[in-house]
């Protein structure tokens, strides 16, 4: 690959760097109870940055023998390019691989009889139900190589399961709930059906709710969601636009002081791990808010040039697009009562799970309004029915400002970690 | 078309002409593309790409096999891979397809100004010029252009002898302001797509220059106080209202597995007054959402949703249809080769009504103008949409400028609702899309004319 590279690069050229992706999976899937279909995917794909006279090209291709092609095409379309200066790292190295050998053992007929097993036991209690669940095992191969020497490669492996219910009430009304996770190899996911079945029973009934301000528990799942909004904010690239409402206030204290959010390239088991960034940097951790405190915005080379602050290793691509900052993985610090404990504390109140909408607001600045798509009414402080055809609004950069309660338990969803979280008084409009 | 790809059509084709499935096709597809991202001062991505990618999908004794791959010389090897697959199950309850007529057809998008022909900088210089024009305000902080084009040799044949092909053309622009005033941000975003030459992006200033005002204006705008009211939705809000409190509704795949979406989605059921007309129908050539034929080889037809308030149809991929024993709608999607087709959406609008927009502004004492969209979000039975921005209207005046609106429904009930129906459709489409089944962002578009519905809950603070 790289002699192909540096047949077609001129002498002058600056630096360059590619990187190499192909990966096979093989997904299984059941719709409505039954098993539905089987795939076998294969892709591969190449993508070159290169830097001549101080200005960045890009280009990419999936098919192979095009490789030549397309460094031209970088190369052209480099005297578009924004200026930049910084050099690519000359020594890149490998302390893991976000891969597990177990991924071998992916065994399709087991991996069928689990499903059937677990989807026989939700109907067993729901008979009318409809369930739709999807199993993948996937490998893949990146390799980073650059003009300054580095020639690095690792693999990566990942078992994904998910599961989604629907229930139908004769009314039309429904409850749609799903679980999923994502590991390094295959595991037992057959828990997930326990909590998919308590989600559905506390749901059967539906309590009515007034328009006013009530204590909301949010599951790590939702809160989540919410602390993304805070999260974009400290990418180095809407600091560098001036659209994150954090810009200038690096070292201030505007959040609660148990307000802490880590951005952590090591979350146990996660498969979404990585040796190095996407331009070849170590990963480290970062404290994007310490007690409170604003202390790192995110950033890769580019960013790190034009802040005039030191690279975090946060490059993301895949071959097909140009390196950006984003987060490995967001782990809020837990707090000191359990789940249990929290819950029993509401007189009345509500636990927040799924919304339709969320994420259509503005949510550069926190905001969120969504509806409830899947919410329960607690009632002192035992979980009481459903409460539906309502919305939850308010500002979440506010909220992690005042008062909060976070749980001692974590959970991991997708590449974050995350706990339970109360806010005393969030406005539900019914 | 290169070398390699017209090999693979005709490996395609001899495979399939011995095929024994039930029923296999064959989907392959090579395309060019430029993506040209600006933000305030910087060149965030100017690049030109290249994709090639093919599917293989068969239906073995009621199972579905499925392969995808990127190295078209492989074919037989990926067909066997999905014969294999399919083996591997042994279904209780058998998939089946309706099935079709043999289609044969190429086609393309008929352009005014060939992109493939425009020079990289003069695409450069148009981006750059809406990108100055957004800029074009003390409070803007910051801007976002988005240049697309795709060039696409799309190729469907199929085990019934169908072989379509269409070379098209996609093209669009997506143009947004970041306004900011102390602590508030305020962006404002709006998108034009089509089957299209480079016409479709061209002349776009005056759109450019109506996105950097509202952003602006949004900064002084009040956010709005949660309760239920009555609205006016213009026809872009009106677009996605539809598409979500009705549109996915009426997608079989929702309906055909599951007794009790059977029992409500019954045809001549009451949806809503008797004015309301609503349509899918992908053969509105250029629209975001059109489409010759689907990624099952499926013609596209007009089908009319509801019609006179009653619900009049439904849309339909080959499986479906054959479950439910009704007509194929050549509604059978996927956002790529590589993607199963699944039930999907085209053009979905609601109909001219009999009012004028002045009319239905006279008749509303005490509401809210609700315009433009960000977006929107259904589960089947409560859905979400977002509005751009909005208006207080008094005693038929539109006053002060709100915004934060999210308003929600119930499918059921809420299209029962509309009072009024308006006589101004407009059709919209984006460089965004529809998302459904992890397939996003599919092309689709959406309209209709200014409706009145009363008794809408907004989310917010009281």
């Amino acid at each position: 690959m790289r002699e192909i590279i540096e047949r077609v690069i001129p002498s002058k050229l600056k630096w360059y760097d590619a990187l190499y992706v192909a990966g096979r999976s093989q997904p299984v899937s059941f719709k409505n109870n039954r098993l539905y279909s089987i795939s076998e995917s294969e892709s591969s794909g190449f993508g070159i940055r290169v830097n001549l006279n101080g200005k960045t090209g890009f280009s990419h291709t999936n098919s192979l023998d095009n490789i030549s092609e397309t460094v031209k095409r970088a190369l052209q379309m480099s005297s578009f390019g924004d200026s930049e200066s910084f050099n690519l790292p000359d020594n890149t190295t490998r302390s893991f691989e976000p891969y597990c050998a177990e991924i071998e053992k992916f065994n399709i007929h087991d991996e069928i009889d689990g499903a059937e097993k677990i989807i026989d036991d939700i109907k067993s209690i729901y008979p009318q139900i409809s369930i739709d669940l999807g199993i993948s095992s996937a490998q893949s191969e990146v390799r980073l190589i650059n003009s300054t020497g580095v020639d690095q490669s690792y693999r990566e492996s990942h078992y994904g399961f998910s599961i989604s219910c629907t229930y139908i009430m004769p009314d039309g009304s429904r409850i749609e709930t799903w679980e999923s996770r994502s590991e390094l190899k295959p595991v037992d996911c057959s828990e997930l059906k326990d909590i998919l079945i308590k989600k559905i029973e506390n749901g059967l009934t539906v309590e009515k709710i007034e328009s006013q301000s009530y204590p909301v528990l949010f599951p790590p799942q939702a809160f989540g969601r919410l602390i993304g909004f805070i999260a974009s904010g400290f990418n180095g690239v809407s600091v560098w636009k001036g659209i994150s409402p954090f810009a200038d206030m690096k070292g201030e204290k505007i959040f609660s002081e148990s307000f802490t959010m880590i951005d952590d390239p090591l979350i146990e088991g996660s498969p979404y791990n990585i040796p190095f960034d996407g331009e070849g940097l170590p990963v480290s951790k970062n404290f994007l808010i310490r007690d409170g405190v604003i202390e790192t915005f995110i950033n890769d080379l580019k960013y790190a040039e034009r802040l005039n602050i030191k690279p975090t290793g946060n490059a993301y691509r895949g071959y097909s697009s140009l390196p950006s900052p984003s987060f490995h993985g967001i782990r809020i610090k837990p707090g000191e009562n359990s789940f249990e404990d929290i819950i029993s504390t509401i007189d009345k109140g509500v636990l927040a799970e799924q919304f339709i909408g969320l994420g259509q607001s503005n949510t550069i600045t926190g905001d969120f309004s969504a509806n409830l798509a899947l919410a329960y009414l607690i009632e002192n402080g035992k979980i009481k029915g459903r409460v539906k055809d309502c919305m939850i609004s308010g500002n979440i950069i506010d909220l992690m400002k005042g008062e909060f309660t976070l749980s001692k338990d974590v959970e991991r969803k997708g590449s974050s970690l995350l706990p339970y979280c109360l806010f005393p008084a969030v406005s539900i409009t019914a | 078309m290169n070398e390699k790809y017209k090999k693979a059509v005709d490996v395609g084709r001899k495979i399939l002409e011995s095929s024994s499935c039930d029923y296999a096709e064959i989907r392959l597809s090579s395309s060019v593309a430029t993506l040209i991202s600006l933000s305030g001062e910087n060149v965030d991505s100017f690049t030109l790409s290249e994709s090639v990618a093919g599917s293989v999908r068969v239906l073995v004794n009621g199972s579905w096999g499925f392969a995808t791959f990127n190295d078209l010389s492989a074919l037989e090897k990926f067909y066997a891979n999905a014969l294999n697959s399919a083996s591997l199950l042994n279904p209780t309850e058998k998939s089946v397809v309706a099935k079709y007529k043999s289609v044969n057809g190429k086609f393309k998008t008929e352009v005014l100004r060939d992109f493939m022909k425009i020079t990289p900088d003069e695409k450069f210089e148009l981006t750059k010029r809406y990108n100055n024009i957004l800029k074009n305000s003390k409070s803007v902080q910051s801007t976002r252009v988005i240049y697309r084009d795709v060039k696409t040799e799309y190729t469907n044949i199929n085990s019934e002898g169908s072989i379509l092909s269409f070379d098209k053309s996609y093209c669009g622009i997506s143009l947004a302001s970041i306004a900011k005033a102390g602590s508030v941000i305020q962006p404002f975003h709006e998108s034009v797509s089509a089957y299209s030459g480079f016409e479709v992006v061209e002349n776009r200033e005056s759109l450019a220059e109506e996105v950097v005002k509202r952003a602006v204006d949004l900064l002084d705008a009040e956010p709005v106080s949660g309760g239920t009211y009555n609205i006016i939705a213009d026809p872009k809000l009106c677009g996605v209202f539809i598409h979500e409190a009705f549109g996915h509704m009426s997608e079989a795949d929702f309906i055909y597995e599951n007794p009790k979406m059977k029992d409500i989605m019954i045809i001549g059921k009451e949806f809503g007054p008797s004015t309301l007309n609503v349509y899918d129908d992908g053969t509105l050539n250029r629209l975001a959402g059109y489409i010759p034929f689907d990624d099952e080889g499926i013609l596209p037809t007009k089908i009319p949703l509801i019609k006179d308030g009653l619900l009049s149809g439904r849309l339909h991929s080959r499986e479906t249809a054959a479950k439910m024993d009704e007509e194929v709608t050549g509604n059978g999607r996927a956002i790529g080769v590589t993607r199963q087709p699944i039930v999907r959406m085209t053009n979905t609008y609601v109909d001219n009504g009999e009012y004028s927009k002045d009319d239905i502004f006279a008749s509303m004492d005490d509401g809210l103008y609700a315009v433009d969209v960000i977006g929107g979000q259904t589960n089947l039975e409560m859905f979400t949409f977002t509005a751009g921005y909005g208006y207080l209207i008094k005693n038929g005046k539109p006053t002060k400028m709100l915004r934060d609106i999210v308003l929600t429904g119930n499918v059921f009930n809420t299209l029962k609702n509309i009072e009024m129906i308006g006589n101004d459709r407009e059709l919209f489409g984006g460089l965004g899309g529809c998302g459904k089944g992890g397939q996003s962002p599919l092309p689709v578009s959406f309209g209709g004319p200014h409706v009145k519905i009363r008794d809408v809950l907004i989310g917010g603070k009281r």
